[in-house]
């Protein structure tokens, strides 16, 4: 998903760290069930979340008691997946196919799309004026919906339906650059494709074959992919998130693995292994001035990471209880909401 | 076939041949064992000869590392505990299986789901070895697995194709399977490191020819030295001989190649498949039991990650499995199971994995002596516990020798203590056998 939208008035926000120092937990949450996607509401104290119990929910940061209280009365059939702000709508997408619309305020759907995909919705992403939704999703294709009327605009695949030891593929990662212009998705065999979002011509295709951590030999399976995505804010760079190699690809014990490029040259700028925090890198943003890079996934247990770009070093890393699914920033990106297994947690940058 | 529901049959006062081989070749390499003479059951040969002569077979899909049930044979959708696939309706009205096994939904005549083991023991070796023989381990004794025990009851002494095979390449979990105290003759010919036995093809420096008369030498020479000095030594020996002769002969049946093109196209690319195709040819020329391993199903981590690669490939396999054994006639004759040691927890865990549980699991049984179209059992709505029809792995055990027709409380004779096929207590699923 995309950066929340910073356009909503609120009296208190502080100056994002030009360069964070740390990152500490502040407060964590309970979560009725597995997040697996947080986006912001127009107030700054206002989450929504995709849940594993199919629902959306509401979470009032300043409530004294936080808790997630589903939207509405709908729910999707399955996990939900993906979500973002468009407006005053939100837009759902889950394991069972569907994109819902939600009014944000009143949680009421506005329209249901039963069969946006034929396989599971992995990921939505949001243009920056809002007008167009992209999903991917297991059926390896990415398809580009009018925000406003929920039309199909667009529909690209380009992608295998296997993985190169024929087993079904998987499209994990969808992002839109800052700029409009590019969409970029990643697959579970490592392949990036980079294409024009008015066009749908592809512009670059990139390849991160670590992150496809398939074993030939004592499993013969995989584990990995590509799991995030995020686009520089001048659009230049693209940030890449999953998982480096594995031994044993029963738990998530691999070194979290980001690869940065200048995507238009292709060329991979950083490749950046944390063996102390592992797991996978399940959500990816880029901080003000692209100064620095913001990674949050896990293992059994979950990490937040800040990765200076001048060097690609790490500057500021801190240990969450569990799995971190996604995260997202506040209207100002010193703080960070991460949503994961049963848990959501505030972060503060400094 | 006419059970020995005691096992107390009269026993022959001469041991026969195949009596005496089978002991023999076991009391070679079965060291524990002190008097391997007297393994043999008792039962008449007539009934033993009948079972045989009824062809039956076993292809054994080992799930190694564990299978969920929730994303196979037992889904709960919308439960907490559920995951997030959808149930199918199958071909049977009533029965629903995970989505993730759309072509064996299609499928569903020809099997029997049995939701409702719960066979307590939750750590791999352990787990394995109790679903492979049916009873937990004793010290004092080795018994000996289901590849073995029906090698044991159902193969053939003459025959020249191997009693019992084992596949299973991937390194994680690897189990080669034991004959135990049935000793060494009923051992798998097991297949680790690629699809086709180590050094059974002749080598090429020696011509076809020169392999022939090589062998009809050693008969001459041997039937000379045997007529001279007959005795149980010899005779293992001339039989090993025999048997080695007949495997070289068979290696053949390893080589997918020699099936037609559309026949390898349509089981497809993946190892589990062509090694189910293997297993295929296996059966068809009469080798009784046949394990075809597909590691590794221990999903701790990303669990449904793991069931969408691991079930499309049994999906696949085994539905095509399961038609070419009925379109060739076989499968009346052939009981496709699929097992693990266990299954998985209902609760999901912070990396999207589940992780051992034995309390409440599944598996299939399909084809021969199977009434197909049967789910049997029930797990509550979370799965968490077994709520009817509750099965041990020895009950397990006695099923499968059921719907081969063996008398699952025929007992083997270890020294003086009888051993019953299947444990003490256990009893056959009757609402899943034809």
């Amino acid at each position: 998903m995309m950066p929340s939208d910073e356009s909503a008035a609120e009296p208190q926000v502080a100056a994002p760290p030009a360069m964070p120092q740390s990152v500490k937990v502040e407060k964590t949450f309970g979560l009725p069930a597995i997040g697996f996607c947080v986006t912001q509401g127009e107030a700054a104290t206002t989450l929504f979340a995709g849940m594993s119990d199919f629902a959306v929910h509401r979470i009032d940061l300043a409530a004294e008691k936080i808790e997630a209280v589903p939207i509405g009365q709908e729910r999707h059939s399955s996990y939900v997946t993906g979500l973002v702000r468009a407006g005053d709508n939100l837009v759902s997408g889950g394991y069972d196919g569907a994109l819902i619309w939600w009014n944000m305020a009143s949680g009421e759907v506005i329209r249901r799309v039963e069969s946006a995909h034929s396989k599971w919705v992995r990921m939505l992403a949001v243009s920056p004026d809002a007008s167009r939704i992209a999903s991917v999703a297991d059926d390896m294709t990415t398809r580009l919906w009018d925000a406003s009327s929920g039309d199909l605009v667009a529909t690209w695949g380009d992608y295998e339906t296997k993985t190169p030891h024929d087993f079904p593929s998987m499209l994990y990662a969808v992002t839109i650059s800052p700029d409009g212009r590019w969409l970029a998705t990643g697959d579970k065999t490592g392949i990036v494709l980079v294409r024009d979002l008015a066009t749908g011509e592809i512009a670059a295709r990139l390849e991160t074959p670590i992150m496809y951590t398939w074993d030939p030999k004592a499993r013969r399976h995989s584990i990995g992919g590509i799991r995030s995505l995020a686009f520089s804010s001048d659009s230049t760079l693209l940030a890449v998130g999953g998982m480096g190699k594995v031994g044993n690809i029963d738990h998530l014990e691999g070194s979290s693995r980001v690869e940065v490029f200048r995507w238009q040259e292709k060329v991979r700028l950083y490749e950046i292994e944390d063996n102390k925090l592992k797991g996978l890198v399940e959500a990816l943003r880029f901080g003000p001035g692209d100064a620095w890079l913001a990674a949050a996934g896990g293992d059994n247990s979950g990490f937040v990471t800040i990765y200076r770009m001048d060097d690609g070093k790490l500057a500021a890393q801190e240990k969450v209880g569990s799995h971190v699914h996604d995260f997202a920033f506040g209207q100002s990106p010193d703080t960070i909401y991460t949503v994961g297994h049963n848990q959501a947690t505030i972060l503060k940058l400094a | 076939m006419a059970s020995n529901i005691s096992g107390l049959g009269p026993q022959k006062n001469g041991l026969s041949r195949r009596r005496f081989l089978s002991a023999a070749a076991a009391g070679v390499t079965a060291g524990s064992v002190a008097d391997m003479t007297a393994i043999h059951g008792l039962r008449s040969e007539a009934l033993a000869s009948e079972l045989k002569k009824q062809n039956k077979r076993v292809i054994l899909l080992w799930l190694a590392g564990g299978a969920s049930q929730f994303e196979t044979w037992d889904p709960k959708p919308g439960a907490k505990t559920g995951g997030p696939f959808r149930a199918i309706p199958t071909n049977v009205t009533g029965i629903h299986i995970s989505e993730l096994l759309p072509e064996l939904a299609k499928r569903m005549q020809h099997t029997a789901i049995i939701r409702s083991l719960n066979t307590k023991i939750a750590d791999h070796g352990t787990g394995a070895a109790l679903m492979e023989c049916g009873r937990v381990g004793d010290p004092g004794v080795k018994y000996p697995d289901i590849g073995a025990v029906v090698a044991r009851e159902l193969g053939r002494l003459e025959s020249k194709v191997p009693d019992y095979v084992s596949l299973y390449t991937s390194t994680e979990g690897r189990r080669k399977g034991t004959s135990g105290f049935l000793g060494a003759r009923y051992s798998p010919m097991f297949l680790s490191e690629s699809m086709t036995p180590p050094n059974i093809v002749r080598p090429d420096i020696i011509s076809e020819i020169d392999h022939h008369d090589r062998a009809a030498l050693r008969d001459v020479l041997a039937k000379r030295f045997t007529t001279a000095r007959r005795n149980q030594a010899v005779d293992s020996h001339m039989s090993a001989y025999q048997r080695v002769h007949g495997l070289m002969a068979s290696a053949d049946l390893f080589d997918i190649e020699r099936e037609p093109e559309s026949v390898r196209n349509r089981y497809g690319s993946s190892q589990f498949a062509q090694q189910c195709l293997i297993a295929r040819r296996l059966v068809e020329a009469d080798v009784p039991f046949v394990k075809v391993a597909r590691a590794w199903w221990d999903s701790h981590g990303q669990n449904f990650e793991t069931h969408q690669e691991l079930c499309a490939d049994l999906d696949h396999s085994m539905s095509v499995l399961l038609d070419d054994l009925s379109e060739r006639g076989l499968l009346e004759h052939t009981l496709v199971i699929t097992l693990g040691e266990f299954g998985r927890t209902p609760g999901i865990n912070a990396s999207l994995g589940r992780d051992h549980f034995a309390s409440a699991w599944s598996c299939s049984l399909s084809g021969a002596g199977i009434r197909g179209g049967v789910a049997y059992g029930k797990t509550d709505d979370e799965g968490q516990r077994v709520v009817e029809g509750e099965a041990s792995a020895g009950d397990l055990f006695a099923t499968i020798l059921a719907a081969l027709g063996i008398d699952h409380q025929h007992e083997y004779m270890l020294g003086s203590r009888p051993i019953p096929l299947a444990d003490f207590g256990t009893n056959p699923i009757r609402d899943v056998l034809a």
